[in-house]
């Protein structure tokens, strides 16, 4: 029988092993060390060509760079196991501020800022802070309630479906607001809520996506990562000109990934808001504890597609107008989630 | 009674010379410079980058490399046993997320008891539930005659999502807000070796493996697992060997080593049960075994291999830049050209005739006794 016959490979492991001495002897040292001007680093759990929450992060820290004139590094994490490994790497090698780009980093992160003083660490939604530990948290439940009223304003089914990634506080948040957003136009709309378990898990959201349309919803908005491309790809296929179907796009401007039936995106300005954290660590006024960024500062906004102005009708568009003045006024209060959790010693 | 297709044999009769080991390696970092080159980036410094961040500094190797090591030993050696014992355990991965849950929940469930018990307590229960996974597949081999290549891959899937579920569920933790547990006891967790990252799993790794190497070669339990490996028929034929008891135990055996495997990496490194806590150490594993060819004490030389790949890689990462696509093609590649360079150069050697040098760095050698002749065993144990 042609079965495999797999023999030991001592030999090539051994070799494996000299090799790599003999590198080191020849004088493979440490990159690099504290005090040679600004450094920061990048840690995401995700691809950075994902056209959305890691891109963002990692468009951030290119114009830090280049603002800056910051030395730079990115690693994309594949699984807990990294995370303190990353946080380690980073701390022993002198880098002044790291950005975890979400909230999973959030334990890993209280861990090496009590090993690494003086490294400043500060997660995307994160709910635990210490003192070198912050959290940056981006209100993108104000666009996000926007975008719910624009949903409640096209929907004829009366039907509205929301796909999310992960079950977690940040993204639970923004679907309440856009629900809240949806019935402010008309009390009477039906939600549709479904996650599937994953960012990145283009099949289980274009099926989430798929179902919702066929229990009638006619507007579906997401909150995923690379996930969202099969969201537009199920409400591509649905759309019909005498029948619209819409999608909306969440955490980055994405209407031009299908500028036919995306009527808008509640997006964050990831670079905008890294910089600003940056800009504030380097002035040393980086406030302690947790850093929110909103409409009010320009980092979250809801962006209507210029492409759909011609069919979104013009009393909607004012009335949207309308509620984001008066949320910079602070006049009008988007429900929220509230996660972060008082400052906590390492876990 | 089914018969299983694949019973290979995949010990090793002797070593490859160095030589081989070398032409391989060179091979493979020609390849990937290459590639890194086609793709934009600097090969040497893309190599530079590999080798500074697994080797370093010693507080870098022992806290990034054998830290990533750790737990490719210990599945490493459960892949090893059961291929010896003609067993195909594909099963690795969810075995340590069995073992991962079971440590994460004695590490939770009693905060009060003290280190010398919890700790102990936390790595049996890791142990055991690792075995307790395999007796599906176990179940499914001996009563429905099922190969457990499928059962055990498919028994991963089960623990994969139902690590989800609990980390949704019933072991969220306490706030209720993000989908992991709360960390565990600080009397579970495994002590730090050092100033750095290395716990006390890596020389527990490290004795398990010169154990299972000793048993393996010089007990008779250890006979027993090499004869049923080599041919089951034979070995049921001689009549002195309970076949079903002998795959039955080094399943079992194997299953408890990846699930210490998940206990050790909960204790010693995350803390705390998340998804995706494994990034498919239990498959890597598999290359492990194979790479040393089933021998477990080459498997600490293979696990520490693929330790320093990661290690680098993800200094590859940080400090090149080379995207973490390109970084898993580049571990893929170095993977075969070792593989495929160590059999070609043997085979040109074999042709050429001769006995087999005894070296002393010779894994596998002693393997050959049992692993020449009939090496065909298509029957299956049966019930």
């Amino acid at each position: 029988m042609g079965v495999p016959t797999v023999r030991s490979s001592g030999g090539a492991l051994a070799a494996a092993w000299v090799l790599g001495g003999l590198s080191v002897a020849c004088g493979g040292g440490e990159s690099g060390t504290a005090g040679d001007g600004l450094r920061v680093a990048l840690l995401t759990s995700g691809p950075v060509s994902d056209a959305g929450w890691y891109a963002g992060a990692y468009e951030g820290l290119l114009l830090i760079e280049e603002s800056l004139g910051a030395r730079i590094s990115h690693q994309q994490t594949r699984s807990p196991a990294e995370f303190d490994e990353a946080f380690f790497s980073y701390g022993s090698s002198g880098y002044d501020l790291v950005f975890a780009h979400g909230f999973e980093y959030q334990d890993a992160a209280l861990r090496a800022g009590e090993e690494f003083p003086d490294m400043t660490i500060v997660v995307s939604s994160g709910g635990r802070i210490s003192d070198n530990v912050r959290s940056l948290i981006f209100r993108l439940e104000e666009g996000s309630y926007l975008a719910g009223m624009m949903a409640g304003g096209l929907t004829r089914s009366k039907v509205v479906g929301m796909v999310g990634g992960v079950a977690i506080p940040p993204a639970q948040g923004t679907f309440r607001a856009f629900e809240a957003g949806a019935r402010v136009i008309d009390p009477e709309i039906e939600v549709l809520e479904a996650f599937i378990g994953s960012w990145d898990d283009v099949a289980a959201a274009r099926e989430a996506a798929t179902a919702q349309l066929s229990r009638g919803a006619d507007v579906l908005v997401h909150n995923t990562d690379a996930a969202s491309f099969g969201v537009f790809q199920a409400v591509r296929e649905a759309h019909g000109d005498q029948d619209p179907v819409w999608a909306i796009g969440m955490n980055r401007d994405q209407n031009d990934v299908a500028p036919d039936v995306i009527a808008g995106s509640a997006a964050i300005d990831i670079p905008r808001a890294f910089m600003e954290v940056a800009t504030r660590f380097v002035a040393g006024t980086l406030p302690p504890g947790a850093f929110d960024l909103s409409l009010d500062e320009n980092v979250v906004d809801f962006i209507v597609n210029p492409a759909a102005l011609d069919r979104i009708p013009a009393e909607l568009l004012s009335r949207i107008g309308e509620a984001r003045a008066a949320i910079r006024q602070g006049t009008l209060e988007v429900p929220r989630i509230r996660f972060l959790e008082e400052e906590s010693g390492s876990p | 009674m089914i018969s299983q297709p694949l019973r290979p044999r995949l010990r090793s009769r002797r070593t490859g010379p160095l030589a081989a080991g070398m032409t391989a390696i060179l091979a493979a970092a020609v390849l990937a410079a290459a590639g890194l080159a086609l793709a934009g980036y600097d090969p040497v410094a893309a190599g530079h980058a590999l080798v500074s961040g697994a080797f370093g500094s010693w507080e870098r190797f022992a806290s990034i490399t054998l830290v990533r090591a750790t737990p490719l030993i210990l599945t490493g050696l459960a892949v090893a046993l059961a291929f010896r014992a003609g067993v195909w355990n594909i099963g690795a991965e969810g075995q340590l997320y069995a073992g991962a849950v079971a440590a994460v929940w004695v590490g939770l469930a009693f905060p009060a008891a003290p280190a010398w018990l919890l700790l102990p307590g936390a790595m049996a229960a890791a142990a055991v539930a690792g075995g307790l996974w395999t007796l599906v597949p176990v179940g499914l081999r001996f009563r429905a005659g099922v190969g457990e290549v499928i059962t055990t891959i498919l028994m991963n899937f089960v623990a994969i999502h139902t690590v989800a579920w609990l980390v949704h569920g019933p072991l969220q933790e306490a706030r209720g807000v993000f989908p992991q547990t709360d960390p565990i006891a600080l009397a579970a967790r495994l002590p730090r070796l050092g100033s750095g990252r290395l716990h006390a799993g890596f020389p527990v790794a490290v004795v398990l493996a010169g154990a299972l190497w000793w048993l393996l070669r010089n007990s008779a339990w250890g006979f027993r697992v090499r004869a049923v490996g080599a041919s089951v028929r034979a070995a049921a034929v001689s009549g002195r060997i309970h076949t079903g008891r002998v795959v039955l135990g080094a399943f079992l055996f194997s299953g408890m080593l990846a699930g210490l495997a998940g206990g050790v990496e909960v204790a010693g490194v995350t803390f705390a049960l998340y998804e995706n806590l494994s990034p498919g150490y239990g498959y890597t594993a598999i290359a492990v075994a194979l790479l040393a060819g089933l021998n477990p004490i080459a498997v600490l030389l293979a696990a520490g291999f693929f330790g320093v790949l990661q290690a680098g890689a993800a200094a590859m990462q940080r400090d090149v830049g080379v995207p973490a696509v390109w970084v898993s093609a580049i571990e893929a590649l170095v993977i075969l050209a070792v593989v495929a360079a160590d059999r070609f150069l043997r085979r040109g050697m074999e042709t050429g005739a001769g006995p087999p040098g005894r070296s002393a760095a010779s894994p596998g050698s002693e393997a050959r006794e049992s692993s020449s002749g009939s090496g065909d065993p298509l029957s299956d144990t049966g019930g």
